[in-house]
């Protein structure tokens, strides 16, 4: 039989974790997500209330207020890649460039989940810092895997040029953003453009790919703008004058409608969306509407040690995550150390893949345990299964990591997992199907890159607070550096108190230039992650990748639960159900 | 026995599921029955698993959760749906969100009906709760948003109380859901308590079946329920009976529901919250109506279309309901399980009894004692209250005590009858 045989998981908090530790998870972790949230706040404010004001002298509506406004009431919207050049300085002035000067979002209009893409006005006038140019195309291909439809608002003076070399010419610089605007508008991906302000040389362009074009009075589009024209100051030529809505709306049909304001084009768009397909989302629910876990999605802030070493019950974050906490698990019999299976998400069939911590069984070694946050060959050939399984049916797959890495040492090299790992890759490569990775904790060696970490191109990749991406921890990497000092128990040999002093300094710098790059910030700060969001977040916005990932019917295969594979490799591992 | 009576009427084969405590009983005689385990019912009735597996085994195409247990739990719901059984209620998506208390209470403002005065969804600190509750008035009840049992909920009967009690609301609501948001209301001493009975199918049609006032109750559990409401003025009953049918209809409700009001001493009735379910009183509507509510929420759950509009729903004259329990209210209602060595309902014109006891019956000590409701109809509601007196003078218990003698007590009352009392106490009764 093929129904989808969801069963509840999870257990009330107060039976498995006291309120004790519940507390000290729950206080150790608030620090960390109160400068998360002070940080955020830091960016959101842009160069600061003195150039909102000039922004609003202008008649004009801050970036932020822009989406604010674009975005359905009430609803929230999500962003993405908030830390990108966070704390670094550029220039000769050394100048920040919060947010790398772009806000990226996913927002909600009229009900249809959208890309916004909006250079912030708050900072040097929505110039384009060095990753600017990839933070706008991350964000357009995140709308290009879901076919999202993608809003520009546009107000950009061009290329931070004093950084010029390091935003212009090369693979993913600026002008990268034009052929991501091509392939939006060659996959059939809706792009609306409202120009608002200066839109020289790269902002120019950045709009005219869109399917409607509307500018405000205040905006102009330029190739060059009047300053580098000669003889613009004698004929009182201003940008304004050479590429306004008067050119380009009524001469070179560059745009299509002119507008008085901010707030008047805002509008347009939002009625422009409307005018698009209705979201599928609700027709792949069916009956199912969209429900709350039935274990509260808050207390997973307090169900997760900060210390990456203790364990917890990953089962648990999964009851937290799923719809009313009911989760099909797919072949449980094998594989102990990874969990992989079927839950609904808002309504919509979402494939999750996690592993334990803490202790598993070993099949070579029956009543022996080993630990679980290894990949060893059968959770590697499980997990690989289900993320084909998952692609063949259309399942958007979420993969929650806290991995510390693969098996080492004779066996498993005797074992072939270098192959079984490779399969791995192959598969989660070549999958279609939308994947969304989130590092709950570690995110350590090839396991992070089996578990569809950044590399292999997750739609979107979420941070916590807690997380760590790193070959190896930096305790390893000392004990790798200072190897042919130590004895077999990783102790110095040597008995020279001066020697074994300089190797414990050196070691400990080592371990301590690691952690600091481990710091989620960093990663978020150079794109090795998208976003860090609260543990409180993560339901919310996998609910909206789900969503979104769901939205546009068509563009790729999504299977009613009858004909899921699913089904066959369920009935293969467990015996006839 | 409520459910199998409209079964047996539709011509549709009940399976019961019971508990090892309720296995032998009389009622279960010649009766389809799967055992769901002992009778702790943590290991039975509420293990959902036990009871979706049971359903599916004796090949059930639909499962009715009654009004105790699973029957609002919407994890249930879903469940039941996931694995091909219809659920006779709601989808498990409205009964959770009516489950949860600032999005609910949002949805019946929108939908028009008035609500107890207090915040705007959740407060965003101490100033902004000392402010709302300023504007509300004192006292005031702050509410974890996560909350239940009590935890995380504070009064505030002054301004200077406000702080601290948001702040032991907030810690105490964190601590124990890790969700510190919490919300306001206006403490609403007294007042009545009043609900509306509403019948909605799958394609919009919904009706309400009048009020029902609760208001005689001891903690919480409902004594005596009645029909219409003695105290509630006529504009104000039409105008909210429209609102909670118009309501019902704006959340996509399907099935049998009740909208839970409070109403305060100027007379306006305040939305509580909804019981998405069949409630154990509904037998007093159904009697005013002339109407099947089990038999049309299993015609609405196999897709069928409401059999009645609003204008077939005529509600005559008065009826009362009375639940006798077990229990002895001379000792604190202690329970009184046991065997119960004669038993004989009363009959009588305008007189209905559902029950699921006979001579012989054992009272088991696991489950709310409830052995039976005398529902009586009148013209007038004295008419009614007499009938109920007589009915209960006539009802026959031995073995085991039951609170028949004090509901005679109530309704021979003189406060019962002029309607001198709120949800604070019994009417005409003392424990003393």
């Amino acid at each position: 039989m093929v129904h989808v045989p969801l069963t509840p998981i999870g257990r009330a908090r107060a039976s498995f974790c006291d309120d004790n530790t519940f507390e000290s998870n729950l206080s150790s972790l608030a620090a960390r997500e109160e400068q998360l949230r002070m940080r955020r706040a830091e960016v959101h404010a842009g160069w600061g209330e003195k150039y909102a004001g000039r922004v609003h002298a202008k008649g004009k509506m801050t970036a932020r207020e822009r989406l604010e406004s674009i975005k359905d009431p009430g609803s929230r919207s999500f962003e993405v890649g908030t830390f990108v050049n966070y704390g670094l300085k550029f220039g000769d002035k050394g100048l920040q460039s919060p947010g790398a000067g772009v806000v990226t979002a996913f927002a909600q209009v009229h009900g249809r989940w959208c890309m916004v893409i909006a250079n912030d006005n708050t900072v040097a006038s929505g110039s384009w810092w060095p990753m600017t140019p990839e933070k706008i195309q991350r964000a357009q291909q995140m709308a290009l895997r879901m076919r999202l439809p993608t809003i520009y608002l546009v107000d950009c003076s061009g290329l931070f040029l004093p950084e010029q070399s390091r935003s212009f010419p090369g693979a993913k610089g600026a002008g990268h953003i034009f052929k991501m605007n091509s392939l939006l508008s060659a996959a059939g991906v809706p792009q609306l453009a409202g120009v608002f302000g200066d839109c020289i040389a790269g902002g120019g362009y950045m709009p005219i790919i869109s399917d409607r074009v509307y500018m405000t009075e205040q905006a102009y589009m330029v190739i060059a703008g009047a300053a580098l024209i000669k003889g613009a100051k004698s004929q009182k030529m201003t940008s304004l004058g050479i590429g306004g809505p008067e050119v380009h709306v009524h001469q070179s049909r560059c745009a299509d409608v002119r507008v008085p304001d901010d707030a008047t084009l805002l509008s347009c768009l939002r009625d422009e969306v409307a005018r698009l397909p209705s979201s599928g989302a609700d027709y792949y629910r069916g009956d199912a509407g969209p429900v709350d876990p039935g274990f509260p999605a808050a207390e997973l802030s307090g169900l997760m040690p900060s210390d990456h070493r203790e364990a917890y019950d990953v089962t648990e974050v999964l009851a937290r995550l799923c719809d009313q906490s009911l989760f099909w698990e797919v072949m449980a019999g094998s594989g102990e150390e990874m969990i992989c299976g079927v839950g609904r998400v808002n309504g919509l069939y979402t494939g999750f893949i996690a592993n334990r911590q803490g202790l598993v069984g070993n099949p070579d070694d029956p009543g022996a345990k080993r630990p679980a946050s290894i990949l060893y060959k059968a959770g590697i050939a499980k997990i690989s299964a289900f993320s084909r399984a998952c692609n063949a049916d259309g399942i958007p797959i979420v993969w929650l990591q806290d991995i510390a890495g693969f098996d080492i040492g004779a066996e498993a090299e005797r074992q072939g997992l270098l192959s079984y790992g490779s399969n791995l890759i192959y598969t989660n490569s070549t999958n279609e199907t939308p994947m969304f990775t989130v590092l709950l904790r570690k995110a350590s060696g090839a396991g992070y890159y089996a578990m569809a970490g950044m590399p292999y191109d997750p739609v979107v990749q979420l941070s916590t607070t807690l997380s760590r991406q790193s070959v190896m921890e930096g305790r390893t990497l000392a004990i790798a550096t200072y190897n042919t000092k130590l004895d077999d128990d990783f102790e110095i040999v040597t008995q020279d108190p001066e020697e074994r002093a300089a190797i414990e300094k050196g070691m400990a710098s080592v371990e301590k230039r690691i952690e600091a790059d481990m710091d989620p910030f960093v990663a978020a700060r150079q794109m090795d992650t998208d976003e860090i969001v609260e543990f409180g977040e993560l339901r919310s916005y996998i609910s909206m990748l789900v969503e979104a990932s769901y939205q546009s019917t068509g563009y790729r295969r999504i299977k009613n639960p009858r004909i899921w594979s699913l089904h066959d490799l369920a009935v293969l591992t467990e015996g006839l159900r | 026995m409520r459910i199998a009576k409209a079964c047996d009427a539709m011509g549709i084969t009940p399976v019961f599921a019971a508990s090892e405590a309720d296995l032998g009983a009389a009622y279960l005689k010649d009766r389809e029955v799967v055992c769901v385990g002992p009778a702790r019912s943590t290991q039975s009735y509420l293990d959902l698993a036990k009871m979706v597996q049971a359903a599916r085994q004796s090949r059930c195409t639909a499962v009715h959760p009654g009004w105790g247990f699973l029957a609002e739990n919407p994890q249930f719901a879903a469940l039941c749906e996931q694995h091909g059984l219809s659920f006779i209620g709601p989808p498990a998506h409205v009964m959770h969100l009516m489950g949860k208390k600032t999005p609910a209470k949002k949805a019946m403002g929108a939908a028009g009906l008035t609500l107890i005065p207090g915040s705007d969804g959740i407060l965003e600190g101490a100033d902004d709760a000392r402010r709302v509750a300023d504007e509300t008035g004192y006292p005031v009840l702050l509410k974890a948003e996560s909350g239940g049992g009590g935890r995380g909920m504070r009064i505030a009967r002054s301004a200077d109380e406000v702080a601290s009690a948001y702040a032991d609301a907030q810690a105490e609501a964190r601590a124990a859901f890790g969700d510190p948001r919490v919300y306001m209301e206006k403490l609403i001493e007294g007042g009545r308590h009043v609900e509306i009975q509403v019948m909605a199918d799958r394609y919009g049609n919904v009706v309400h079946l009048g009020e029902r006032d609760c208001t005689v109750q001891r903690n919480h559990q409902k004594l005596i329920e009645e029909s219409p409401s003695p105290v509630l003025d006529d504009a104000v009953r039409q105008a909210s009976l429209d609102a909670a049918a118009k309501a019902t209809a704006a959340i996509g409700y399907v099935g049998a529901g009740t909208m839970e009001f409070l109403l305060d001493q100027d007379g306006v009735l305040r939305f509580m919250e909804m019981n998405t379910r069949l409630q154990v009183e509904h037998c007093v509507s159904e009697v005013r109506a002339g109407k099947d509510l089990v038999e049309q929420q299993i015609l609405v759950a196999a897709g069928h279309q409401l059999a009645w509009r609003q204008a077939d729903i005529e509600l005559a004259g008065h009826a009362i309901e009375c639940r006798i329990n077990a229990e002895d209210p001379s000792d604190g209602f202690r329970p009184s399980p046991g065997k119960i060595e004669k038993w004989v309902s009363p009959t009588g014109e305008g007189v209905r009894v559902d029950t699921h006891v006979q001579s012989g019956y054992v009272v088991p000590p696991h489950y709310d004692s409830l052995l039976c409701k005398v529902i009586t109809h009148g013209d007038t509601r004295d008419q009614a209250c007499d009938r109920m007196i007589a009915a209960l003078g006539d009802l026959v218990c031995e073995g085991v005590m039951t609170t028949a003698a004090m509901h005679r007590q109530i309704l021979a009352s003189a406060d019962f009858r002029s309607n001198n009392y709120d949800t604070r106490a019994i009417p005409g009764w003392s424990q003393e």
